[in-house]
């Protein structure tokens, strides 16, 4: 028997507004409990929503990436249910007219790319947060997080596999921070993934019955918990079993997935239109703001980035693909004509660098200027490439400037012929018998006297020159 | 000099002309709130820190605002900062709101003193005062008769005597129809003029804040303060106030009135009959022209209403569940079963009546049936008064259908028949139209209401024409005798 | 109104009526459900539901906060807190 999987996603993305979709707490991450919450959070009697516009924008924005159609006009709607993080009872959350309709994301997987139709995306507010381990007997409820926006997005379900499905979370990931729509953090929270997985027999037209795995915070569990699942689904239906149409929740420590208590009993949401917000209308100029203010996605980046600075397109993918170091990228192009070896450098040394502290390129000390500073010296022969690296040490840990390093440390490059030559003289003096048994036929002696040059010269000098004369001199 | 009785602008006279102080205006309101106590109007008392208002003011020799120094009672739906506020239900008996509704804040602001929370229909669901966790209000006119409601506390402090004025909040017609009930003067302004921030949401859509006085000029006074844009509420409009009192003496020679043909005032009981008609002829003489007009859907006002009120509702109080304030059952077994307990032990009859229907109309396979299709009639209502406005400025109706009646007289054994008798209010608040009540004589000893509907933003023309009425009438100034509660 | 729809709306209200009272409730609803029943009759076809009187669109606030944290205020009046937290009866996934 051989079974095909269907997969649709549901992303919840935290929008990266200051304030919450209708009130105006504020939405910083790791406050203290219930510290980032107002009267409207809390859901007194009496309160009412107030709109975030800034919301929209970010919908819009994203709307406008995914080429979907944007609805001006914005409804909300009451979604009824009890828990005891949902302070009014109900979510405001868009049903029938959502602010984005359609769309497509294009995935990349094993050098091929893959359209993934979007149906819709609205704009809703997030929940608060249960505790239910910490004090016994009690679930502990924080409203922190309770209004802030959400846009949820989501997919057809034309996924095939748990890696098509981290391929779309990763775009999706990129997308969001590339449009300053989300800071896409999945452990925190702000980029979150629902996955809705079914199996049908190869070639059947119908979808078989799905199950909804929540509860997965990282790429990695993403293809864990969809695997599993698949696993699991398959051996149901190949014992003759029906698969259970249910929620389930993915448990990373022991791997697997299990019915959600909570979900059991199914609810009736009494979706109705919220009678108190009027309809949000996004004029014409506002639209034409967002675009004018559009910010370059990444595919448009790698191309540019071949064009205007030669980068190769496996270079220039690596770069465009993170918005951080596409920015410092371009801001250190502007001080340096060396493209080629200052994207070698960011994709390697620094990348290598930032994987290793765990950190985003702002985060460190490295900054355009030095970075543009350092490449510079390089190119014009101030100090070697290996010298260079010890500079970069230097500058990573403290934020100094590549020329102020090489003064005090007295780095600069020997390259100066006669200089180089005096030294190369001195070696072959001292190092006679070396000198024979090289002239006698033994090649690999030529390391030892390039080693021992770099030995006197503390590894300052040029080492092209440093071979260009010993061959000289060496001459048999 | 006896306050009890007295309107804002003769109590206004009064402190300006330094007869009565601030301090002594309060302390005498509480006095007579406390004598007559068995009418149950107030749940709360504000004595404190109405007392320590009062004696902040100094009587100055300039002109003061209308309502500094002026003891109001506030509707107990409406959150005031430190000053317990049930709604009359027993989820909320213990309830300190941290902040202040924007219509109390701003008579507060403009002077006005709060001396208490008046008792009401329980969350606002009522038409008689008797759904209340604190008993039932009487009547000030008959002992053991309902004062109306939902704002029956507010009404009958007026009536009483006890304040000038009051807040109420109109859904169905819960400040006109206690108003009519108790002989006093009562106004639902358009929806949207009052915030509604603060005010213990009931029908999202339908709730308004209005003022019931002993007269519209007090209730124009009102009015002003209380109206405004306010940004914590996205339903507040966004126009400018006018000034309710400027045109209030304007003469209505040429003024257009509807009576409405489908109300058949014709089959009302014959007494109520002859109080309209003696009220239409008080019109005509002041210059008014009458014109029968037609509503065709205005008979499905009822059914209409008790479709989206109670769905809005439904969900509106399930923030009342235990978890952040209110009243927690004791004993829950787990998270459900707090949900279950607190909120069946906490909610009234008529409130779990009105959440089940509105759970109802809402539910899967039911919405399309019962709540859209409100609102689709809701729609063909408002066209209606939208043309008819085309040809009037005004329509008048007899408040309701019938004056008080007795405790548990009505409704207990089939609560339609009371859903029934909010006919003639029930439309204006489906429209968001402004109406207004006035006393307009007596019938069987218990005083009849006069309703006027305007059109949209029209409020300075109701009261207008109410206050040109009280003008040539003295119904408002009738006082009820009170030796049956003291 | 069958006693299995009764239940269910109870549910989803999370209430529950007192076997005393409950049939008289259920006559209630009946009631009421026959009352607003009534406008089936009412053509409505092509009539845009009218959600709220104003025709008119909402207002928005600009994305900046201005709410202080009032953590003390909201859990002061809650019914079972800690000194951060709102309590209730432990919730199993």
């Amino acid at each position: 028997m051989s079974w095909e999987t269907v997969i649709g996603l549901e992303t919840h993305v935290q929008l990266s507004t200051k304030t919450k979709l209708f009130s105006r707490a504020s939405t910083t991450f790791g406050a203290n409990p219930n510290t980032n919450v107002n009267l409207v959070d809390c859901g007194l009697p009496g309160v009412l929503p107030s709109i975030n516009k800034e919301a929209f924008y970010k919908a819009i924005r994203l709307g406008m990436a995914i080429n979907a159609q944007i609805n001006q006009t914005s409804i909300f709607d009451r979604k009824n249910y009890f828990y005891a993080d949902l302070p009014k009872g109900y979510q405001i959350t868009q049903m029938d007219l959502p602010i984005v309709l359609g769309g497509s994301i294009e995935i990349f997987l094993d050098g091929a790319t893959k359209k993934i139709n979007i149906t819709r995306a609205h704009l809703e507010e997030d929940a608060g947060k249960s505790i239910h381990d910490e004090y016994d007997g009690f679930s502990a409820i924080d409203l922190n997080r309770a209004g802030t926006p959400l846009l949820e997005i989501v997919s057809e379900p034309e996924l095939s596999s748990a890696k098509e499905a981290v391929a779309y979370m990763k775009a999706m990931h990129q997308l969001v921070t590339y449009l300053d729509v989300s800071d896409g953090n999945m452990a925190q929270g702000s980029l979150r993934c629902d996955a809705n997985v079914s199996i049908r027999k190869n070639g059947d037209k119908e979808l078989g019955i799905r199950t909804e795995i929540k509860n997965i915070n990282s790429f990695k569990f993403i293809e864990k918990a969809i695997n599993f699942e698949i696993k699991r689904q398959i051996k149901v239906l190949e014992s003759g079993e029906k698969v259970t149409q249910e929620t389930r929740l993915y448990d990373s420590v022991k791997d697997e997935t299990r019915p959600m208590r909570s979900k059991e009993f199914a609810n009736d949401y009494r979706y109705f239109p919220e009678p108190d917000l009027l309809p949000v209308i996004i004029s014409d100029e506002e639209m034409q703001k967002i675009k004018d203010t559009f910010p370059e996605l990444p595919r448009q980046k790698e191309l540019r980035y071949q064009k205007e600075y030669e980068l190769s397109a496996y270079e220039a993918q690596i770069i465009a693909s993170s918005k951080s170091i596409a920015n410092f990228f371009e801001s250190a192009a502007k001080k340096t004509k060396n493209y080629a070896l200052l994207a070698n450098w960011l994709i390697g040394e620094i990348s290598a660098y930032l994987n290793k502290e765990l950190m985003e390129i702002h985060e460190s000390k490295l900054n355009p200027d030095n970075v543009s500073a350092l490449i510079n010296r390089i190119d014009d022969q101030t100090i070697s490439g290996k010298i260079a690296k010890s500079i970069f040490e230097e500058m990573c840990i403290s934020g100094s400037s590549p020329d102020k390093i090489i003064e005090s440390k007295g780095l600069k490059q020997i390259t100066d012929d006669d200089a180089i030559e005096k030294i190369v003289d001195e070696v072959i003096v001292k190092n006679t018998e070396q000198v024979e048994g090289y002239k006698a036929g033994k090649d690999k002696l030529f390391g030892f006297f390039v080693g021992q040059v770099m030995k006197v010269t503390q590894g300052k000098a040029n080492p092209q020159t440093v071979n260009k004369i010993l061959k000289e001199k060496l001459k048999k | 000099m006896s306050i009890q009785f007295k309107s804002i602008v003769e109590l206004r006279g009064m402190l300006d002309e330094k007869l009565i102080s601030a301090s002594e205006l309060t302390q005498e309101t509480l006095q007579l709130a406390t004598k007559y106590q068995e009418l149950n109007c107030f749940v709360t008392m504000n004595k404190e820190v109405a007392t320590k208002k009062a004696s902040g003011i100094i009587p100055s020799d300039e002109i003061s605002s209308w309502l500094e120094g002026m003891p109001l009672a506030q509707k107990d739906l409406f959150c005031t900062k430190g000053l317990r506020t049930t709604c009359s239900s027993k989820i909320l008996a213990d309830f300190i709101p941290p902040y202040t509704a924007t219509a109390v804040e701003k008579l507060e602001d403009a002077g006005a003193i709060t001396i208490g929370k008046t008792n009401m229909d329980e969350f606002a669901m009522g038409s008689s005062n008797e759904t209340s966790f604190f008993g039932n209000v009487h009547n000030p006119w008959k002992k053991g008769y309902v004062p109306g409601g939902s704002s029956g506390g507010s009404a009958a402090a007026v009536a009483a005597g006890i304040v000038p004025a009051a807040t109420g909040t109109d859904t169905g017609g819960s400040i006109r129809q206690p108003a009519a009930h108790c002989g006093i003067t009562g106004l639902k302004p358009t929806y949207g003029r009052v915030s509604r921030w603060g005010m213990i949401a009931f029908a999202s859509s339908l709730d308004q804040a209005g003022p019931l006085a002993r007269t519209a000029e007090d209730c124009a006074i009102l009015l002003n303060s209380m109206s405004g844009y306010d940004l914590k509420d996205t339903t507040s409009l966004n126009s400018d106030v006018p000034d309710f009192l400027a045109n209030i003496n304007q003469p209505i020679d040429g003024v257009k009135i509807g009576i409405i043909k489908e109300f058949n005032l014709g089959e009302l009981d014959s007494e109520v009959q002859a109080r309209f008609e003696e009220s239409k002829r008080m019109y005509e003489k002041l210059g008014a022209q009458f014109v029968e007009v037609s509503l065709p859907n205005i008979s499905a006002s009822v059914p209409t209403y008790y479709s989206i009120a109670p769905a809005e509702c439904s969900s509106n109080l399930s923030r009342f569940d235990g978890v952040r304030f209110g009243h927690r059952a004791e004993n829950a077994d787990d998270l459900n079963d707090l949900y279950i307990k607190s909120r069946s032990e906490g909610f009234g009859d008529e409130v779990k009546r009105r959440i089940l229907i509105g759970t109802y109309a809402l539910s899967a396979g039911y919405y399309d049936a019962y709540y859209k299709k409100a609102q689709q009639v809701r729609r063909l209502i408002k066209n209606d008064f939208d043309h008819v406005f085309q040809s009037v400025d005004i329509l008048m109706t007899p408040t309701s259908p019938n004056t008080a009646f007795k405790f548990g007289s009505k409704g207990t054994q089939n609560p339609v028949e009371l859903y029934l008798e909010d006919l003639f209010t029930i439309s204006s608040n489906l429209a968001g139209l402004p109406a207004i009540s006035i006393p307009h004589g007596q019938v069987n000893s218990l005083p009849a209401g006069l309703q006027l509907i305007g059109n949209f933003l029209k409020e300075d023309q109701l009261l207008n024409a109410a206050h040109l009425f009280q003008k040539n009438s003295d119904f408002h100034l009738s006082q009820p005798n009170l030796e049956d509660f003291s | 109104m069958d006693q299995e729809t009764v239940r269910t709306i109870c549910y989803l209200a999370r209430l529950e009526i007192d076997q005393k009272k409950s049939s008289k409730i259920q006559k209630d609803l009946e009631t009421i459900i026959e009352l607003i029943g009534g406008l089936q009759t009412i053509d409505t076809s092509d009539i845009e539901p009218l959600y709220n009187p104003l025709e008119m669109t909402a207002s928005t606030h600009e994305d900046i906060v201005n709410s202080d944290n009032e953590k003390e205020k909201f859990l002061k009046n809650a019914p079972a807190s800690n000194e951060d937290y709102f309590l209730v009866p432990r919730v199993v996934e």
